[in-house]
Formats: structure tokens, C-alpha cells, sequence
């Protein structure tokens, strides 16, 4: 979704001019506020809500040419009203940072490397060890005193997260698990 | 939260008791500094002296895991002195229902211990029961001595600011000054963070805040509550979306082996449940869960009751060669799970290890990790790109749940891809490697409802999750509600399978068939208290404070002199108010049962000072519960125990050294546990302002690591010059468990502190590095401890002993 740009940018003075107003002496923060607004010409913003604790701040995305050119606290957000924490300022670096994982690995055992695999072949070796663990350990029944109790499941197989993804992923995490037929669904809330 | 983040401009006290909030929930300090510009008081309890201190009124210092000892006699002299809200305590807690006679607290244990288990029998923690209704009998006064009231008083009669003193290390008269404060100054507020549940008392030590918030009348109101601050981005939603082992959509108890049928489970559970949990199956199955089929209930794996299934009982069962495949989604357990070693050596045993990431973390490379040989490890692991959030879209939820629409900015790196494309795909090819199975054990694949479009995937889940009318549902009002229409609440929500949801409490996110979450009004607040209920969507119901019906008297009226939340019009005989009101039936008035159920969630439908064993009676379906209450496994009171690794005596009775429902070590010869004649000093652990959790993912951004490059620990003046340490120098901290070297800070926002006649030196460490990323140290959790809380599972993160030593060559050089 685009959303308008706030007034007070709206207001301020185009590109070109706040360079001649720095020539000028005007007052640092006039200048990057002019110069902000060049960089931001014609992009897109889009609305999102900060990743790392739980106060759920606003941000604004702003986005030329498919690629994110600044990040910033949104000024109409209830809870954050524009303002960002060390943290949450800093967030841009993430998006662009040459560190980030951009294929998939997979390291054998006993090996002291990764080595690249396509999305295909991670994830058929994932869905064919998700069957073979759940075929090799599957519980179908299970005794308690006298009674022998239907309880259809597998304690092998272990889903870790959630607190880093949004809801709906969540939802289909859980979901997904549950139909696996493990329990061991857990994320970060202790920790 | 009860309440949410803008609502604590509205506190005239705040209780900040473990919980740095000024460095780790930044944005609470812009409401909070609000409401002190207004003359708000804010005390501050915590052991070390953070930038939370430097701003409150009172600061007091406490021993880490001390907490009970000195809310126990805040609790004890509130109530001493009279300082409560007798009509609040009459009218919405159990105060003056009867417990039974024969409960006590001997030497420490409750009545019902059986010491071989480390297992109470809790029969005895019960109300009093009239034979023929089987609610709980009712006393005249609070000074019956059989009653609720009359119970916790006693309870707490032997906390004594002396005592707390003697345990905690607040001086007595700061004690009693915090509680007069507190109470003396309403609405006021409790915050608290891990601080507060990473300890082997964490439930107990939230049920102080409970207690105290109901005796002071503070819970429901604008400005109160009792108010979690949670430590990640979704952590809630992914509470509320059941990704936690004992749940099932939204808070519903999972079905445990003993529970065979839905009648079997509803028997422990409630009816009230059972209606949710058909919903939820009927958004799973669709058209294959039917009455018939006991809504398909066969195809959910039951647990097995005596089994431990969170993250210590996974660590656990993969040490024991048990668990094959683990796969982590943006979870860092090598870094923040306590007893690192051992958790190094459980994952060395896998199979197979699955990392869903945007980084290459120290849980990923476990095999790289400095002094393991890859060779000897056989796991195979696969580490999958994810994208971040600004590179997808879907919903968070917020500490204050508030559920907000994130939208897709960018596209991902490289490859990598949104989690939610990556389950949706892993999900359909296991299914296709079961296409044709007649086998019995591969019909929850087959019969589940998972066909979500490749685009929009997002909101076609937060639709399902939301609720859907599948066949036609006419509401008592007389409302039609037609198949195909989303659902609008939870009071839509059907007990016969004609509607479904996934979460029960999301009901009505997508309700006119808009997607609520994604509104935008910051401008239109009519209650004038930062509610802004067209921003976004709250859960429940876009209610923005809990419990919000306790705001009222008897006859439905905001309390004399509060801020009006809600209340009983008697003209058009509904409740209203500038908040979803939080009432069973809207139209049921304060003469009706349902009009006095101000904590509805509870059997009893009011605030429990008691956590009494408790189910309410089914009026229409005999021998069936409507609902049931929470006890905690170890005790329906509060009782101080020291941490397992502590340098102290249990002062109140050494007989009880420790929670006596802690099973600890679990695992012989991998939990050792260390005593303070090798280990004399009390290290508590914390995150920071500039790095967070892991550091995943802020230790790979270079302007945090410019601000906070390295890992330290703090030590007390007193103690350094003790050891011949100076700032800067290199130390090894030890704890039973493991060691590492970093640098001290010397420091007096740390100090020795006096306990039990002793002198106690309390450190503190960050614990967010690990061996990868930009910025590489050791972590902090080879030196924790991963004994837990017997009910929630926490582990003591907060508490355990270690030694500090200089490192040699540091002070030879010197």
C-alpha cells in the first residue's frame, strides 16, 4: 500500500533548493530534511512494524526502483508516533547487508562445509526425512494402566520458532506440525 | 498486557519489577514519561542499578530471585494496613468464598506433597462446595476466618518487611514505603519482562502481581493491569497462534493420551472450550470434521500426559538420541538456551538439523563451533534463506495485542524466501509423498483443509484463522448469518460445526469481510486514552483493556472517582463504553449472573486471590464442567524458595530449600549443579538497548556492534578490589556448568549486597554473542542453568552461582 508522504516533508523545500540553502548557511537539520526528501523523490512508501521487541512500532518503508532507499519511524503510528530505538533505526542495514543467507546450504555429516543446493533439492531431502522419521517412530498406541489409548503421533521430530514470524505463519507452523503428528511445538516465549 | 502501550500514560504509579524497560521495551518510556510529566510515581525494583532506575522515584535494589520475599510483604502490608479495595475484593475476587479446612502450609510444602513425584495432590486446595449446587459456599464478611481472605492473610501474615529484608536485601522501610506508594496512588500499573518468569518461581512470582492488582482494585482499569512486557515481535501472536507444546487454537489445552474422544477431553477441559476446539478442527478439516467423526478428532496426536514437550523436553529427548529432526524458524538455541554445552551436545545427536534464517547463526553452525570437530559430527543440516519482515507481508501482534498488517516493501535477497511460501511448500510435498496411503496414521495429511493460494497467501490464512460461516447460522438477535461471510466475533462462533476459526480469540479480524488489521485511523479517540480503536484490531473483539467489566460496581456503574471504561445502560439495556465491553453476553444486565463475571475466562467468572483447584458446573449437560480454573503445580499461594543455585539458607524454612515441584538435574552428570563454596557469587543475565536476544541478527548490523562491541561482565566496586581487578581487565567466569573470559566492568551500578547476615556479590552479563556474525564473543549461556519452572517451563536464566578470577596474564602484564 502506498500511503501519502507526511505534510512537513510535503512542505519542505525540493532538492535543488535545499542545496542552495545550505550554500547559504542555512541550519543543518533544514538541509537533511531537503536533502531526505531528494532521496526520497518518487518512492513508494509502505507501512510495517518493527522486528525486535514487542512494543510493535511503526515504520514507513520507502522504495525506488524495487530497492529500499531509507527506513524510518512512522509518524502516524499509535504506539511509536515516529519515533525508533537504537535497534529499530538501525534496521535498514539488515535488508541490504551482504551477510544475509541467499541460497540454500546443506552441510553432510562429519563434513567442515556448506555446500549450495537449489530450493528443490533442499526441500525433497527435508519432506523425505519428515517421512522416514515419522514412518520410523510413529506411536499409534499407547498404554496407561489397563487401557490401551489411540494417541497417533511421532516424539522425533522437533519445530522450533515462531516468535520472528508473523501470525499467519504461525497459524500453518503449528498447523503443519500438529499434522506431522508431533507436539514438540515450541518457540522463544521463555527465552 | 491487560491493558496496552499508550494506555500507561494513564498510571499514577508504575511497579517495574523485573524489566529494564528504558533499554529493552524503549517505546513503553514515551507513555511512561507521560504520565510522570503528570506526576506519576515510578519505582523500580531490580538488581542492578539500569537506565530504568535512573529514571524512577524509588529505586530499590533486590537479590535476583528474591521477588516473592519482597512482594509477599508489600502483599502482607497492604493488607495489614488496610490499604485495599474491600468493595472491589468483595464483589470481583474470591475473597469470601469458603476454602476447605483441612489446606495448610507446613515447613514450607503445601498440604498433598508427595516428595518421590516432586508432585502435589491438590485435592485439598478447594473451595468448600454447597453439596447440592456445587459452587463454592460464600461468607458473610472478610473476616470469616474460613474464608479466601482470611486464607491469604494468613499466608502472607509471615512476610514481614524484616523478613523480606533479611532475604531480598530491600531494606525494610523501602518495603513498606514501595507498598504504600503503590497503593496509595491509583490506577497504578505492574511491568515486568523475563526478569520476572526466568526463574524456578516464575508463575508464582506473576501470581504476586495478580494478587496485589486484585486486592488494590487495579485490574480492568485504564491506567492498571498487569502488564507483560514481551520480548520479540510476535512472541505473542505465536502464543495466541498455539505455537507452544500444550495448546491447541488459542489457548485450548491439547489433547493428552487420555483423551480419546471430545467428550473425554471436554470432561477435563469444559464445554465452554469445546465449542472453540470444534471451530478450530472445522477450520483444519473443513467438510472432513464432522459431528459424526467427533469433528475429527482422531487425526490430532495426543500427548503423552507425563512427558515434558517444550524446548528443555526436546534438548532432552535429542541428548537421548530420541528426537531425529529438529527445525529451527528464527530461533538462535545456541545462543540463548541455557547450559549451552550440553545443548551442543543434544544437537551433535540429531539426524538431521533444519535452520530457517536470514543469517548463518551459531545454531546453524553448531558444528563449526570453536573446539568441536566437524568430523565426529554426523547431524546433516540444512540452512534455508528467509526473507525479513519488510520483505513479506502478514500480520504481528504486539505485547498491548494489537494485531497489525505488515506489507511486503522489497523482495528477499538472493533466493531466499518468505517462511510462509517455505512450510506451504514442505507441507504439500510431505503430502504427496503420502498420496494413496491407506494407512490410518496418514489421514490428518489428507484429510486437513491446505489449499492456499500462491498469491494473497497471507491473507487467505489470517481469513481462516479469523473465521468463516459454512452453513447458515441465525443468532438469537434474530440475524442471519449467511454461509460464505466471515465471521464477525467470538459471540458468532458456533458449538455445532456451521462456523469455524482457527484461533477463536482472532474471531472477527476479518469481520464485514475487511481485514480489520489493516486499518489506519490515528486521529479518532474518543475515550481520550490513547485507545485509537480504528487503528488496526485488538484481540479479543478489539478490546483494548481486560477485565474491563471489574471497572464497574455491582449494578454496573463506573466505580466512584475512576475513569469510565464501560458501563450498564439501563435504557437501552446493553453494556457500553468507549471499550468492547468485557462481558459474556452484552445484553445481559448486572441483575444477571452473566452481568457479574468480571474475570469470565475463570470458572468462577471472578479474580482468584486463591488459585483454588476449581471446575463450574455445566447447568444444561449433567456431569460435564462448563469451564475450569488454572492452579499452579506448586501451590494456590505464592511461596518464596531460593533458586536452585543460590549462596543462602531458605530463611522462611530451610527444610523447603527450593521449589519442591522442581525435578533438577533432569539428565545425571549433564546438570550439575554448583554450590557457593566453588561458586560464590550470584550472576544474573540480561539483554541489552543495542543487541537483542541472539544477536542473529544485531550483531551483523555494524553501527550496534560500534555501540556495544563486545560482551563484559559487571562486577561491584567492592568485589573487583577484592579480586585486584580493574575495569577493563580480562576475567573468567565459571559456574558448574562452563566457562568463559571477557572483560570486567567495574562498576556501582552492581553491588555486594547483605543477605541473611551474609555478604552476597551479585554480577551481571549480557548474554547476546555467540561465534558468528560481524561481532563474535563467547556466549553468556554456557555458564546458566536450565532447571525450570514445573509449570511454565521457564528456565533459571535470572539466578544461578558463579566465580569470577582474573585472567593471569592480564594481571601480569599490569
Amino acid at each position: 500500500m502506498s500511503i501519502s508522504r507526511r505534510n512537513w516533508l510535503k512542505l519542505t523545500a525540493g532538492g535543488g533548493t535545499g542545496l542552495a540553502l545550505a550554500e547559504l548557511g542555512f541550519s543543518a537539520s533544514k538541509v537533511q530534511a531537503a536533502t531526505g526528501h531528494l532521496k526520497l523523490t518518487g518512492a513508494k512508501q509502505f507501512t510495517t512494524a518493527c522486528n525486535f521487541c514487542s512494543c510493535g512500532c511503526g515504520m514507513v518503508c520507502n522504495v525506488v526502483d524495487g530497492k529500499l532507499v531509507n527506513l524510518e519511524g512512522d509518524p502516524d503510528h499509535v504506539i511509536n508516533q515516529g519515533a525508533l530505538c537504537s535497534k529499530g533505526a538501525a534496521m535498514q542495514a539488515t535488508h541490504e547487508s551482504d551477510r544475509r543467507v541467499k541460497t540454500p546450504l546443506y552441510r553432510a555429516p562429519g563434513s567442515d562445509r556448506w555446500q549450495e543446493l537449489s530450493w528443490e533439492e533442499a526441500l525433497e531431502k527435508l519432506a523425505r526425512k519428515v517421512k522416514d522419521v515419522r514412518d520410523s517412530t510413529w506411536i499409534a498406541t499407547e498404554r496407561d494402566g489397563d487401557v490401551e489409548y489411540p494417541v497417533n503421533r511421532t516424539d522425533a521430530i522437533g519445530f522450533l520458532g515462531g516468535a520472528q514470524n508473523t501470525n499467519e505463519e504461525c497459524y500453518l507452523w503449528n498447523k503443519m506440525g500438529r499434522l506431522f503428528g508431533t507436539n514438540f511445538v515450541e518457540h522463544q516465549a521463555r527465552l | 498486557m491487560t491493558n496496552h502501550w499508550a494506555d500507561l500514560q494513564n498510571a499514577k504509579v508504575f511497579l517495574i519489577e523485573g524489566s529494564n524497560a528504558a533499554e529493552n521495551h524503549v517505546m513503553s518510556m514515551k507513555w511512561i514519561r507521560k504520565a510522570q510529566e503528570k506526576g506519576a510515581k515510578i519505582i523500580h525494583v531490580d538488581p542492578r542499578f539500569n537506565r530504568t532506575s535512573s529514571i524512577a522515584d524509588i529505586y530499590a535494589r533486590i537479590r535476583p530471585g528474591a521477588d516473592i520475599a519482597f512482594l509477599g510483604a508489600v502483599i502482607n502490608h497492604v493488607l495489614q494496613q488496610g490499604l485495599y479495595d474491600a468493595e472491589y475484593v468483595k464483589l470481583h475476587t474470591n475473597a469470601l468464598l469458603l476454602a476447605k479446612d483441612e489446606f495448610a502450609l507446613e515447613d514450607g510444602v503445601f498440604t498433598g506433597y508427595h516428595e518421590d513425584k516432586h508432585k502435589y495432590d491438590t485435592a485439598s486446595w478447594a473451595y468448600d462446595l454447597d453439596a447440592a449446587t456445587q459452587k463454592p459456599k460464600k461468607a458473610a464478611s472478610l473476616d470469616d476466618p474460613r474464608c479466601v481472605f482470611s486464607k491469604l492473610k494468613a499466608h502472607f501474615a509471615r512476610y514481614t518487611p524484616e523478613v523480606a529484608e533479611e532475604i531480598s536485601g530491600v531494606p525494610a522501610e523501602q518495603v513498606k514505603l514501595i507498598a504504600e506508594t503503590f497503593a496509595n496512588n491509583r490506577p497504578g500499573t505492574i511491568l515486568y519482562a523475563l526478569g520476572m518468569t526466568q526463574h524456578t518461581v516464575g508463575i508464582q512470582n506473576i501470581r504476586c502481581y495478580g494478587i496485589l492488582q486484585l486486592l488494590l482494585g487495579n485490574i480492568g482499569k485504564a491506567g492498571g493491569g498487569v502488564n507483560a512486557l514481551r520480548g520479540e515481535p510476535n512472541v505473542q501472536g505465536a502464543c495466541d497462534m498455539s505455537v507452544l507444546n500444550g495448546y491447541m487454537f488459542g489457548y485450548i489445552n491439547a489433547p493428552n493420551h487420555n483423551h480419546p474422544t471430545l467428550e473425554a477431553w471436554t470432561k477435563d477441559n469444559g464445554t465452554f472450550r469445546r465449542k472453540f476446539t470444534v471451530n478450530g478442527l472445522k477450520a483444519w478439516f473443513g467438510e472432513n470434521a464432522t459431528a459424526e467423526n467427533d469433528f475429527g478428532w482422531r487425526w490430532l496426536p495426543k500427548k503423552n500426559g507425563a512427558k515434558d514437550y517444550t524446548v528443555f523436553g526436546m534438548i532432552d529427548d535429542a541428548y537421548a538420541g530420541k528426537l531425529k529432526l529438529l527445525w529451527a524458524v528464527g530461533q538462535n538455541p545456541m545462543v540463548t538456551n541455557p547450559n549451552l554445552n550440553y545443548v551442543h551436545e543434544a544437537l551433535s545427536k540429531l539426524d538431521m538439523l533444519v535452520v530457517q534464517e536470514l543469517w548463518d547463526t551459531e545454531t546453524a553452525s553448531f558444528w563449526q563451533r570453536p573446539g568441536a570437530d566437524p568430523k565426529a559430527i554426523k547431524t546433516e543440516v540444512l540452512l534455508l534463506p528467509a526473507a525479513y519482515f519488510m520483505e513479506k507481508e502478514g500480520t504481528i501482534s504486539g505485547s498491548g495485542r494489537l494485531v497489525q498488517w505488515r506489507y511486503a516493501a522489497v523482495k528477499p535477497p538472493g533466493k531466499a524466501k518468505a517462511d510462509l511460501e517455505i512450510i506451504d511448500t514442505v507441507f504439500r510435498k510431505v503430502r504427496d509423498l503420502y498420496a494413496g496411503s491407506t494407512d490410518p496414521k496418514d489421514e490428518p495429511l489428507a484429510k486437513a483443509v491446505w489449499n492456499y493460494p500462491a498469491e494473497h497467501t497471507a491473507e487467505a490464512v489470517l481469513q481462516e484463522i479469523g473465521g468463516r460461516v459454512l452453513s447458515e447460522v441465525t443468532l438469537p438477535d434474530g440475524k442471519v448469518l449467511k454461509p460464505g461471510a466471515f465471521v464477525g466475533g467470538i459471540g458468532q462462533l458456533q458449538a455445532d460445526g456451521s462456523t469455524s476459526s482457527g484461533a477463536w480469540i482472532y474471531a472477527g479480524v476479518f469481520g464485514g469481510g475487511k481485514n480489520l488489521s489493516k486499518r489506519r485511523d490515528a486521529k479518532t479517540d474518543p475515550s481520550g486514552l490513547g485507545m485509537f480503536p480504528g487503528f488496526a484490531w485488538t484481540w479479543p473483539g478489539n478490546m483494548k483493556i481486560l477485565y474491563n467489566r471489574a471497572s464497574c460496581d455491582a449494578d454496573g456503574k463506573p466505580w466512584p472517582g475512576t475513569t469510565p471504561l464501560v458501563w450498564w445502560d439501563a435504557t437501552e439495556k446493553k453494556w457500553k463504553g468507549v471499550d468492547t465491553p468485557d462481558v459474556p453476553d452484552a445484553t445481559k444486565g448486572p441483575e444477571t449472573p452473566e452481568g457479574q463475571r468480571a474475570f469470565r475466562m475463570n470458572g468462577e467468572g471472578i479474580g482468584r486471590l486463591m488459585a483454588a483447584v476449581y471446575k463450574d458446573p455445566d447447568a444444561k449437560e449433567k456431569g460435564l464442567p462448563r469451564d475450569g480454573s488454572y492452579t499452579p503445580k506448586d501451590g494456590p499461594f505464592p511461596e518464596f524458595y531460593e533458586p536452585i543455585e543460590s549462596p543462602v539458607a531458605n530463611v522462611l524454612h530451610p527444610k523447603a530449600q527450593h521449589n519442591p515441584c522442581v525435578k533438577y538435574p533432569r539428565v545425571p552428570g549433564k546438570q550439575p549443579v554448583g554450590t557457593a563454596k566453588d561458586f560464590p557469587y550470584v550472576l544474573m543475565t540480561s539483554s541489552i538497548a543495542e543487541h537483542w536476544c541472539a544477536g542473529s541478527t544485531t550483531r551483523n548490523v555494524p553501527w550496534l556492534n560500534e555501540l556495544q562491541p563486545e560482551c563484559v561482565v559487571e562486577l561491584p566496586t567492592q568485589l573487583a578490589e577484592k579480586l585486584r581487578v580493574k575495569g577493563g581487565d580480562k576475567v573468567r567466569v565459571s559456574s558448574a556448568r562452563g566457562e568463559m573470559v571477557v572483560k570486567a566492568v567495574v562498576t556501582k551500578r552492581m553491588q555486594v549486597m547483605k543477605i541473611a547476615g551474609q555478604d552476597v556479590p551479585v554480577v551481571w552479563m549480557p548474554y547476546n554473542w555467540g561465534f558468528k556474525g560481524l561481532s563474535t564473543g563467547p556466549s553468556t549461556n554456557v555458564l546458566t542453568i536450565d532447571a525450570v519452572d514445573p509449570g511454565a517451563g521457564t528456565q533459571e536464566t535470572k539466578a544461578c552461582l558463579v566465580n569470577v578470577v582474573p585472567v593471569e596474564e592480564a594481571v601480569a602484564q599490569r
